[in-house]
């Protein structure tokens, strides 16, 4: 436990001199967090744009699918935030810096995650958050302390879920597997599947989402529930696979760091 | 200190094929090249010894260094460094040792090596008073002061290795690997590194290990020295016992005989005679037989000596 406190403090200090040396870019910070918003909210303008025609999809309204993409933005931006530098993996192993994580007395996965602070991705918290807040209150929704405390676990659930299947991509690269294409590919179904109600892909998709990848669990179960859309105890578990599938992405980083091979000679 | 039996390791990466679809083939083959950097190496080192671990680019001699130093698993074999396994007990083991790779920094880049230094102390759990009779030992015996505000990209090689010196040794662990530390470096620089090397190992409190090409550092700083190539231990002892060959008269003639008192003519046309005693004696008898062209008299020098082996 003791280890687990000073990981965390040597953690923040390592993201703290990291966001020193990318704060002196200061035009990149920016353009960064700029970038970021505007991406997320031109996908959020394609479904205004899209509602403007069709009023309901699949039963949801706009400010419920607001909800639902706010839902998934943050929970999007909570995992990356900290994950994004392990992004960088195949190239910290290619060019041997991934050495030096080895010989420090610190997890390096913990160091991995503090060499770079992934900073488009405020941009997606910002819009997400603002998402959240505007549709929380135009939804119809009946906010009590639960329903709040509920909506917290969520997130950090669904941003586990995410996490998960990210880390487990990005430690192929430790056997110099190069996963980076299909990392790309999982992101995007998690942010083209997971921001819309799961109904409208139907059948096959929407069991595939749920079951296999599972997108569904990360925004739009918890999102039923808290639109009073869906009433399973069940669907309250939802935030509880974030945490298993964690734990497993992390024994097959543990396992692939055994096989870890340098480079060079 | 380290004690290392029957350390191997073997390499595998899937065939690369050339030629008409030579990238699918290399995609889809089973088959494995294999290749052996380190092996069935045996050595024992002891506390506050300075070992020269000597050999030609792709012995293997990083090979090994990342395994002492945990970063790599071995195909087979057992190592033992302060009693522990190092890639086993990985964490424990980074507090006993420090690293410097010479072709590689290990500091943060973007910030001021002060910086640096300190996340380095953070990192090790130094406690801040010892940090800063640390820090201030290093500042003077490195010379630090100029540039500890500067971002460590724009430091000059000589400055970065000083920098990374004093990382590796900020937390004052017993035991330094340094691979390749005056790689690239001027004279007055790869001075005030062997200068570095001779403190830290003071009254023989820090074990050193040292990789390099530069013999002269070798020379400088080593008493013993473990050469290895191919993977394999060719030498391993003082350096005063290879350097312990006689000293050899090199001698051209006008009339280039077959051979002259047992020495055959070499490829060069010189005969090279070992010098036991009476070199003049040696020098007027065969000036008695044959005109003499040139002559020179060599020392034995570690570089040839290590020549000799390498190419042997």
């Amino acid at each position: 436990m003791a280890e687990v406190f000073r990981s965390l403090r040597l953690y923040v200090l390592l993201q703290r001199a990291s966001a020193r040396g990318a704060l002196q870019y200061r035009l990149n910070t920016v353009i960064g967090i700029l970038s970021g918003a505007i991406w997320q909210g031109t996908g959020f303008a394609f479904i205004w744009v899209v509602m403007h025609t069709f009023p309901s999809l699949a039963g949801w309204g706009l400010a419920e699918i607001a909800f639902l993409y706010g839902l998934r933005l943050t929970a999007h931006a909570l995992a990356m935030i900290p994950l994004m530098s392990v992004n960088d993996i195949q190239w910290v192993v290619r060019n041997g810096e991934f050495d030096r994580f080895l010989l420090r007395p610190l997890n390096p996965l913990v160091q991995l995650m503090g060499n770079r602070m992934g900073i488009a991705q405020f941009g997606d918290l910002l819009v997400g958050v603002t998402l959240l807040a505007v549709a929380g209150q135009n939804a119809q929704i009946s906010w009590n302390a639960w329903l709040i405390a509920f909506c917290f676990v969520a997130i950090i659930g669904g941003a586990l879920i995410e996490a998960a299947f990210f880390l487990a991509l990005c430690s192929l690269a430790l056997r110099m597997i190069d996963t980076f294409a299909l990392r790309v590919f999982v992101d995007d179904v998690f942010s083209k599947f997971g921001s819309y109600p799961m109904k409208i892909f139907g059948g096959v998709t929407e069991w595939l989402l749920t079951f296999v990848l599972p997108v569904a669990f990360v925004a739009y179960i918890p999102a039923s529930v808290v639109l009073g859309k869906l009433d399973t105890p069940l669907a309250l578990a939802a935030p509880l696979l974030g945490v298993v599938l964690v734990a497993l992405a992390y024994l097959v980083w543990r396992r692939q760091l055994d096989h870890y091979q340098s480079v060079g000679h | 200190m380290i004690r290392v039996e029957g350390l191997t390791k073997v390499f595998r990466r899937p065939r690369t094929f050339s030629g008409p679809f030579g990238a699918l083939r290399t995609l889809v083959t089973r088959q494995h090249v294999e290749k052996t950097a380190v092996d069935d190496v045996s050595f024992e080192i002891h506390e506050g010894e300075v070992i020269g671990y000597l050999g030609p680019n792709g012995a293997g001699k990083s090979t090994t260094i990342k395994i002492l130093t945990g970063i790599l698993t071995p195909t087979s074999g057992t190592v033992e460094v302060n009693g522990l396994v190092p890639w086993r007990d990985r964490s424990v083991n980074a507090r006993n040792v420090g690293v410097v790779f010479g072709q590689r920094s290990q500091l943060w880049w973007d910030l001021p090596l002060i910086e640096s230094l300190r996340l380095v102390g953070a990192l090790y759990d130094v406690p801040a008073p010892r940090f800063e009779r640390s820090l201030k030992k290093l500042r003077d015996l490195l010379g630090l002061d100029e540039f500890l505000d500067t971002p460590v990209r724009q430091l000059s090689l000589g400055q970065r290795m000083r920098g990374d010196l004093a990382a590796a040794v900020l937390y004052e662990p017993p035991l330094l690997y340094l691979d390749e530390p005056t790689v690239g470096l001027d004279v007055v620089a790869k001075e005030a590194v062997r200068e570095f090397i001779v403190e830290t190992n003071g009254a023989g409190r820090t074990t050193v290990i040292l990789t390099t090409h530069d013999l002269a550092d070798v020379e400088a700083l080593c008493k013993r020295i473990i050469l290895i190539d191919h993977g394999k231990v060719l030498f391993d002892g003082a350096i005063d016992a290879l350097v312990n060959e006689p000293r050899r008269l090199v001698v051209t003639l006008e009339s280039e005989p077959e051979e002259v008192r047992g020495v055959p003519r070499d490829a060069e046309g010189r005969y090279v005679f070992e010098i036991h005693d009476d070199l003049p004696g040696m020098i007027a008898s065969i000036a008695a037989e044959h005109t003499i062209r040139d002559l020179s008299v060599e020392e034995p020098d570690l570089e040839s000596v290590i020549k000799g082996i390498y190419t042997r």
